[in-house]
């Protein structure tokens, strides 16, 4: 009993002890909590009573610039221009209905079109977020807007930034614009960039080419302040601001990037494809790539301006272009495949010589005409060319001759060697939306369109036609391959990525993806072929030889694509007395120099009749303005260091 | 003595009426407070008032159930429903809905569960069936803290892992609080408060995602993130200080009716007493608060025997913790985490665990007489 007594006693002690602990706790958190109250609502109380009442805290953004495209000597391709934008915060704007009004005097949109869209968009993402009521403000506009906010608190005008492409319709494929982002693509770029970025409605991103591509770098991290704001719009500096300390988060602007591309190239290229000759401006592709893959020029035409992206696309310009018939927004070079036409010779030619079925002396007989079958396959020239070896059946690029040697190959052999050089695949050049090109054969013949390849079907593929198709980037790559007889390159566009200090983030380099090994095709008969595509430029009858450049040796190819097959009687017609769908592509794809090659050009003129007059000629103005500009440039660099030596 | 007199009372009188009267206040304050913002003009959330309501009814019968069940009972099934809210906790892993980048609800169709919150309540009966075996309130050996200790660690390691750091830490904190109302020894208090601090820089660097670390910075310096979870600590002291002495008036904050901010119904509904009614509602509520947690702690130390001491203890630490840190967090005392204000803010979850906790203060307290 005793003992049990003393438990209890010192069972009490110990309760005693617990509930003196838990009462001071609890004393201390109910001081520390009516303290803080006390704090903020009797001794800042009436500071932030006003604060939430007349002085507004206001979310300010500053945007940040994207990233600059440079070219590869440093020309800016894509800038940034500072642009003013009217903006209104419903919660602030007491009088929507008379500030419209006032509003739509100076900028010229109906009160009633200012009004729907405050109400919508206040709808959409709440009374805090500025909406912008219009973009591109001039001066004398944000001076009578200015005044304006006097009367109405709410109305602002805010700093943006707008993409602005110096270079206009050249190039814009390749650079690509900017856009409002989907509704529907937020969560997708959320997902895609989220670590870095966080995408929110009227966003603007990279849409089509390198903006695209390169969102990621290019796309700069918007900076936000906050401002106080008085009844009167002014901006003040917080007495308060010590309560919370908050700094302004600065903006990062994207990052630069330098391209391959060479400016001066690039705008020759263009020009030249917009020459005013018989054929007058060109559609079609130019693209212009060094021996290591990198490219030099890339023109896609017809075009459109970037620029009116930037400034904002009404529906019904943008309909203008996507439903343009000729299709200005495409990007050519990538994105459209042809019938390669005689630019494919060069790879028949390879897999006879390395199939042994002719070497570079064997003879053919190439009339003008050749009956297989129960068709006739006619030459382009109407005499033919008689008893001729490769060499000359490339130079003068004779049908009949490859018609031979296409029914001797059959279709599969000719395929393979096609695939070798990568033909029917992607050169997976980063940009989006490129095509594959086709390459077919007996397999998918039957399979795909149930039929049995027909030995006729052979001719018409051994000259490029039929159901073959490749792009004229593709082409770029074949040839570079031919020009060193193994190499088969990724193209590549951007060389490096610099921040805004300039300091190197990444570097790009050649990538040879596969070579093309002795086994597969034996040097000499590249050599062989090399020959022969030189004299297609410099021999006698070659058919690209009225555009030769001075002191540079070139080797080519001409082709001719039909776009349709014609009966008997018309094939002989002039071409450009047809009608225009009815007209040839032509192609002229060069490597210069031949014997050492630099550069590789691969032009497409759609509907240019022949690849001669069509696109040679642009080949040509650009192999000489890229030897211009070394010349050039040699000189210059030769007078620095000499002057440096004095 | 008087035994024999308290024998005969009825169940009614019975019932602790003023812990009662104390919770319909806070209820009824928390409804206001709802309506408020529930109820201004093109509001789109007016349902949320009447759902609350229905919570309210449901977690009434709850705590009068509780009540009149045995609390030994709580204890004696302790572990079954540890066991089962461990699988719970677990298929949250494997079947969990995502909200706010981490997984913690389980889908039941009728309403989401988060394992989490009710293993907080759970852990308090294991707690106070282990605690209770001991004979004698000498300190605890290191041998017989492994056992609750383990029993703690696991769910809550898998809580932080799915993420949701605040419920976790909050676990740990009310189980300690308990641990050490037991007592411990100091030195394995010391050893423990070292091994935190010690462990403190690698859960920085390991564990910690990076919006948590993002609330814990910004909580130091609002200022570095004006814009995400910066901006609402800013805007809930605005709200706060500008209901000055009185407040603004029912229905009549500006900063918490024009939708500053942003989990006002839930996390920040302190902020809309606090602007509405002043230094006066706001002081009242609290108090109201502590006398609640006072009368859990008094039931405590009523207690006939040392699971009921357990139980109130634990449930009044519940719910101190609770309305501690949410109340701190929306004056900018402590950093921004997602825990309710107990019977005040708005949801189903948060408000049945509560009537639950304190059903179970009202169950040892109606037992008090028997003896």
């Amino acid at each position: 009993m005793r003992e049990q007594l003393s438990r209890m006693e010192e069972e009490l002690q110990e309760i005693i002890h617990r509930w003196k602990w838990v009462s001071w706790i609890l004393v201390c958190a109910g001081l520390i909590l009516v303290s803080r109250l006390w704090y903020l609502q009797i001794i800042h109380g009436e500071k932030l009573r006003k604060y939430s009442e007349i002085n507004r805290l206001r979310e300010a953004k500053i945007p940040a610039p994207r990233g600059i495209i440079f070219d590869r000597q440093g020309h800016i391709l894509v800038d940034n221009f500072l642009d003013l934008e009217l903006t209104i915060t419903p919660q602030y704007l007491n009088h929507l209905e008379q500030a419209a009004k006032d509003i739509s005097s100076i900028i010229q949109i109906a009160p009633q079109h200012i009004m729907e869209k405050v109400r919508l968009e206040e709808k959409k993402h709440g009374p805090f977020r500025p909406i912008v009521i219009k973009k591109h403000l001039d001066l004398n506009q944000v001076v009578r807007l200015k005044l304006l906010q006097w009367d109405y608190t709410g109305v602002d005008i805010q700093e943006a930034i707008i993409r602005h492409y110096p270079l206009k319709e050249n190039g814009a494929h390749l650079f690509g614009y900017l856009s409002e982002i989907a509704k529907k693509q937020i969560p997708v770029f959320n997902k895609k960039y989220g670590k870095k970025f966080h995408f929110q409605p009227g966003d603007l991103i990279g849409k089509n080419g390198l903006e695209s591509v390169w969102e990621y770098e290019l796309r700069g991290e918007d900076g936000f302040s906050f401002v106080e704001v008085d009844v009167h719009n002014r901006k003040s500096i917080s007495e308060i601001s010590s309560l919370w300390s908050f700094k302004p988060k600065e903006p990062t602007p994207g990052n630069n990037l330098t391209l391959t591309i060479d400016k001066s190239l690039q705008e020759t290229a263009y020009l030249s494809l917009l020459r005013k000759d018989k054929i007058g401006p060109r559609h079609g592709s130019v693209i212009v790539m060094k021996n290591n893959g990198e490219i030099l020029a890339w023109v896609s035409y017809p075009s459109y301006n970037p620029n009116i992206f930037s400034i904002g696309l009404s529906t019904a310009s943008w309909m203008k272009l996507a439903d343009n018939p000729t299709n200005p927004l495409r990007n050519k070079p990538i994105q459209d495949h042809y019938a390669p036409g005689s630019i494919f010779k060069p790879i028949v030619a390879l897999a006879a010589l390395q199939e042994g079925l002719i070497t570079a002396d064997t003879l053919i007989d190439s009339p003008k005409e050749l009956i297989f079958g129960r068709r006739t396959y006619h030459d382009y020239r109407k005499t033919g060319h008689g008893s001729i070896h490769l060499i000359s059946a490339i130079e003068r690029s004779a049908n009949v001759f490859f018609y031979k040697l296409g029914i001797n190959l059959g279709i599969d052999t000719i395929a393979k060697y096609a695939r070798l050089f990568h033909l029917g695949k992607k050169t997976s050049i980063k940009l989006d939306g490129e095509v594959t090109g086709f390459i077919p054969d007996s397999k998918w013949k039957k399979k795909h369109l149930g039929e049995a390849w027909q030995p006729g079907e052979n001719l018409v593929h051994a000259i490029g036609q039929g159901f073959i198709l490749v792009t004229p980037l593709q082409m770029a790559v074949v040839y570079y391959a031919i020009a060193t007889s193994e190499k088969i390159v990724k193209p590549f566009i951007v060389k490096k990525i610099t921040d805004t200090n300039d300091k190197v983030i990444q570097t790009f380099s050649s990538q040879v993806i596969d070579t093309i090994n002795e086994q597969q095709i034996k040097q000499e008969h590249f050599n062989t072929l090399r020959k022969a595509l030189t004299q297609v430029v410099h021999g006698p009858q070659g058919t690209a030889k009225w555009w030769k450049v001075k002191d540079v040796k070139i080797a080519g190819k001409t082709g001719t694509a039909q776009v349709m097959s014609f009966s008997k009687d018309s094939i002989h017609e002039k071409c450009q007395e047809r009608p225009l769908e009815q007209k040839h592509h032509g192609w002229f794809v060069a490597i210069a120099p031949a014997d050492n090659p630099e550069i590789t050009v691969s032009v497409l003129t759609e509907h240019s009749c022949s690849g001669s007059s069509g696109s040679a000629p642009i080949a040509r103005d650009i192999i000489h303005a890229y030897f211009e500009n070394k010349k050039r440039r040699e000189v210059s660099s030769l007078s620095s260091s000499s002057e440096k030596a004095q | 003595m008087n035994i024999q007199s308290q024998k005969g009372l009825s169940v009614i009188k019975k019932l602790n009426w003023s812990l009662i009267v104390t919770i319909v206040t806070l209820l009824i304050i928390g409804l206001i407070n709802l309506y408020s913002i529930s109820h201004r003009t093109h509001s789109t959330t007016t349902h949320l008032f009447y759902l609350q309501l229905v919570w309210i009814t449901v977690g009434a019968c709850i705590f009068l159930c509780i009540s009149f069940i045995n609390y030994h009972f709580f204890t004696r099934v302790a572990y079954i429903l540890y066991s089962v809210n461990l699988i719970f906790l677990i298929m949250v892993h494997f079947f969990g809905s995502v909200f706010g980048g981490s997984k913690r609800w389980l889908d039941l169709g009728l309403f989401n569960y988060q394992p989490s919150e009710t293993l907080k309540i759970i852990l308090i009966f294991i707690l106070a069936r282990i605690l209770s075996v001991k004979r004698s309130w000498k300190s605890m050996t290191l041998t017989e803290l492994a056992k609750p200790l383990i029993l703690i660690l696991i769910p809550v390691l898998f809580i932080v892992f799915q993420p949701d750091l605040g419920t976790g830490l909050m676990i740990l904190i009310i189980t300690g609080s308990i641990i050490i109302f037991a007592k411990v020894h100091r030195n394995i208090l010391f050893s423990c408060i070292l091994c935190i601090l010690c462990i403190s820089p690698l859960a920085w660097n390991f564990i910690l995602k990076d919006y948590q670390k993002n609330r814990i910075l910004t909580f130091i310096s609002p200022g570095r993130d004006p814009r995400g979870t910066g901006y609402n600590t800013i805007q809930s002291k605005i709200a706060i200080g500008s209901g000055q002495f009185l407040g603004k008036g029912f229905q009549k904050g500006t900063q918490s009716q024009l939708e500053f901010l942003p989990e006002r119904h839930t996390d920040f509904i302190f902020s809309v007493l606090s602007e509405e009614h002043g230094f006066i509602g706001s002081t009242i509520t609290i108090f109201l608060f502590l006398f609640l947690i006072i009368l859990g702690f008094h039931t405590a130390f009523q207690s006939k025997d040392k699971v009921g001491v357990f139980l109130c203890i634990g449930m009044s630490f519940y719910m101190f913790w609770h309305m501690f840190i949410n109340i701190g967090m929306t004056m900018g005392l402590l950093p921004i985490v997602g825990i309710p204000l107990p019977l005040l803010s708005y949801g189903g979850s948060s408000l049945l665990t509560t009537m639950v906790a304190l059903g179970v203060i009202s169950s040892v307290s109606f037992r008090r007489y028997l003896f």
